[in-house]
């Protein structure tokens, strides 16, 4: 009874680190845009993790974990349930850590929103995607679905959270199209700097701290002190990635890119936490470094593609999200796998194919799913709501005017209504 | 003995802006190499001012003292591609109360070489500023008290003066400006430290894959910032040697030839420079904006001439280090 309250409180504790992880995007997002649009950034964020919220009791946790079938669960709608027997977790705690990671790719695919989406847009889409995308994924994998049939590893959610919020935010930005000013005439492109590192490099340290509840409560428990392991390798995996892209961009360019390092952090953080309870330490740095380096790739693509993406979500938790995922594939050891009854040994240690191909197709499946699915929404949106992208004008104005009327840094910058002289 | 400006010195006869023009870009056109291209430019821009003393004595009445007009920048070390912006200012033997009349003239000059295609220098090094149209007096002063507060901002009002030649009027007006500052130098010789801090930032071409570093975003992303990669090393190190030995000379190809009987080392590097200045001409020549001829794309580089270019900058680094060895070694000395 002692160890089981000792596990409720370590979960809740989790959970309490993940929902203050919205406090880092919010650090994050607004410091890697301009000024114009920061208290935008930092109010929809609170307002969309309380839609999310809401939907996660009424549909959410039931499409997930409810009773149906290989697709979808279909019951335990509307959760509440005060009961707790005495082992394993209290529902009410399980239902909140849940609910954070959900709200936590809600955040995620809002990147690919940033700076240009109406106000209106992140409140349907809020609604539909945490009804219809995160759920179903989530159900595949952590709910009983057919990819949990198959042994598909993702300890805390590479594929479910970061992948499914970073297919979503893809989706997002190809129908939005790039920024006023992002690409040239000539096809070159122009940064659009961030109005504050700081802020950014705040924004990922409280991401950082924050992961440790992410991956290290996902062990459900304190028993034989597992969620230190998995600490130990979140950090290595984050401090792996953060040098590694740093040093590549510095290579690269000449420039020890700031932003580039804080997304390199991001990526060990998101390539771990696939893998984080199934690998040695030594193959967390790996992973890490592996993250870092695709991070920098991966941010050049899209930027080449004219895939404008304001805050690198699609780079920091698609790209890196589908590295995390397969990493497992390679590195999950026979102990930690097998051993735990959760899927196979990666290739490394001698568990073949096997494995691999089951988080190759996990991460096909999933993202395919998550980026289909949140195009049609969109794109229906599109249609019906006039367009999801704000005008020219408001775009220009900044949302923080545009869209709430008043500017997050209403000292620094002039109202352009007013008029003064001639 | 200084002279009153005269207009039996106007060459070209050409009565306005839009006619000097019409013969730059003609003539612009039909330059061989660097040398004929920046010659071109000093006989444009000195129609153009001779047109604007003509304009400002007509409204103001003749110049009222002897003067000197002068260039700085690339100008004033005959370094211009093929478009140029403006780095001017004038020199008046006389008192100071004349400074509005020749500021006046600066005015009408800058107006001038804007027409004919000079851009107006961000940095407003013009003599439109009082602070380059100054009585000879009031510009000595000037450059001591730059040199005597030595920040960084002061030295580098300093580098873009030494860096001058008259185009019009008075030549030893700022020769004697020259060696003032030789003397002030000499008697503080702490500030050679502080000349080569001013120029010590040498912003790297290549990477560490022996890659060439383009710009990464922007209208000229893909592209190499020549003037600032591989030009800078070369002009910084000669102009660091020429105040070190007193060379009032402004081109980097003569502080070069007038170096090298002390500096032998120089002898490789002004082979270097001037082949670099021949690679500039061919590729830029047919730019059509300022902004344009300091940058290379490097999609148009074949392999040889990326080799060559990634050879300029390394000569040029090796150059300016081993220069800023040699200037701090005579400074300990001190």
């Amino acid at each position: 009874m002692e160890l089981s309250l000792v596990n409720n409180l370590w979960v809740i504790i989790g959970t309490f680190l993940v929902l203050l992880m919205q406090g880092g995007f919010i650090l994050l997002e607004a410091g890697s845009t301009r000024m114009k649009n920061a208290g935008h950034i930092a109010g929809k964020t609170i307002f969309t993790v309380g839609i999310s919220s809401l939907v996660f009791w009424a549909v959410g946790y039931g499409f997930i974990y409810g009773e149906g079938n290989w697709f979808i669960g279909l019951s335990n709608f509307f959760y509440g349930d005060a009961s707790f027997a005495g082992e394993g977790l209290s529902p009410a705690i399980d239902f909140m850590f849940q609910l954070v990671f959900a709200a936590i790719a809600m955040t995620i695919a809002f990147g690919g929103f940033a700076e240009r989406a109406k106000l209106s847009a992140y409140v349907v889409f809020a609604v539909l995607f945490s009804a219809l995308v995160y759920p179903v994924v989530a159900h595949w994998i952590w709910g009983g679905g057919w990819l949990a049939d198959h042994g598909k590893q993702d300890f805390a959610g590479s594929t479910v959270v970061h992948l499914t919020g970073a297919m979503a935010a893809l989706a997002a930005t190809i129908i939005l199209k790039p920024r006023i000013g992002k690409y040239n005439k000539d096809g070159s492109s122009n940064d659009l700097a961030g109005h504050n590192q700081v802020y950014t490099a705040l924004g990922v340290l409280l991401l950082w701290v924050g992961w440790f509840g992410f991956n290290g409560a996902s062990t459900f428990g304190v028993e034989d002190a597992f969620f230190g392991f998995v600490i130990l390798n979140t950090q290595l995996a984050a401090a792996a990635g953060a040098i590694a892209a740093m040093l590549l961009v510095w290579a690269l360019t000449g420039k020890a890119d700031v932003p580039t390092t804080l997304n390199g952090a991001l990526a060990g953080l998101v390539a771990i936490t696939a893998s984080a309870g199934f690998v040695e330490p030594w193959a967390a740095v790996i992973i890490g470094i592996i993250g870092g380096l695709i991070v920098v790739g991966s941010m050049r693509m899209f930027d080449k593609a004219k895939i404008d993406d304001p805050i690198f979500a699609l780079s920091v938790h698609g790209t890196v999200g589908v590295w995390g995922t397969i990493s497992t594939g390679f590195f999950a050891t026979p102990e930690l796998s097998t051993g735990m009854d959760w899927g196979k040994p990666g290739l490394f240690y001698g568990g073949g194919f096997e494995q691999l191909g089951v988080q190759i197709m996990g991460v096909a499946a999933s993202g395919v799913y998550a980026f289909v699915v949140s195009f049609i929404i969109l794109k229906v949106m599109d249609k019906m709501m006039g367009g999801l992208r704000v005008s020219e004008e408001e775009e220009i104005i900044g949302l923080d005017l545009s869209e709430h009327g008043s500017y997050g840094y209403p000292e620094n910058i002039p109202n352009p209504n007013d008029t003064k002289g001639a | 003995m200084a002279t009153l400006y005269h207009k039996k010195e106007m060459t070209s006869g050409l009565r306005s802006y839009q006619a000097i023009k019409v013969k730059r870009e003609k003539t612009i056109k039909e330059a061989e190499n660097h040398y004929s291209l920046n010659k071109i430019h000093d006989e444009v821009m000195k129609d153009t001012v001779e047109l604007a003393i003509k304009n400002i004595e007509s409204e103001q009445g003749k110049i009222p003292a002897p003067f000197a007009f002068f260039l700085m920048g690339s100008a004033g070390r005959s370094e211009q591609s093929v478009w140029s912006d403006q780095d001017h200012g004038i020199l008046f033997d006389g008192k100071d109360d004349l400074q509005p009349y020749f500021l006046k003239l600066g005015t009408e000059i800058m107006r001038g070489l804007e027409e004919v295609g000079y851009e107006k220098c961000d940095g407003k090094v013009m003599s439109s500023e009082s602070r380059w149209c100054q009585s000879i007096t009031s510009f000595e002063e000037q450059i001591i008290g730059w040199l005597d507060e030595a920040t960084w901002q002061s030295l580098r009002h300093f580098g873009t003066f030494f860096d001058s030649r008259v185009l019009i009027g008075e030549e030893t007006y700022l020769e004697e400006l020259k060696q003032s500052a030789f003397s002030f130098i000499e008697e503080n010789p702490h500030i050679y430290k502080r000349l080569v801090d001013n120029v010590d930032f040498v912003r790297k071409g290549i990477g560490i894959f022996g890659q060439l570093l383009p710009e990464q975003s922007g209208s000229h992303s893909g592209e190499i910032a020549l003037k600032t990669t591989t030009f800078f090393p070369y002009v910084n190190a000669l102009r660091l040697l020429s105040l070190l030995e007193h060379e009032t000379v402004p081109q980097t190809i003569e502080r070069f030839k007038v170096l090298e009987a002390k500096y032998s080392y120089l002898k490789e590097y002004q082979v270097d420079f001037e082949e670099l200045l021949a690679f500039r001409f061919e590729y830029r020549k047919d730019a059509k904006t300022y902004d344009e001829v300091h940058y290379l794309p490097l999609s148009q580089l074949n392999k040889e001439d990326k080799q060559l270019l990634k050879y300029f900058m390394k000569k040029g680094y090796a150059l300016f280090y081993d220069t800023k060895s040699y200037v701090e070694e005579a400074c300990v000395k001190w």
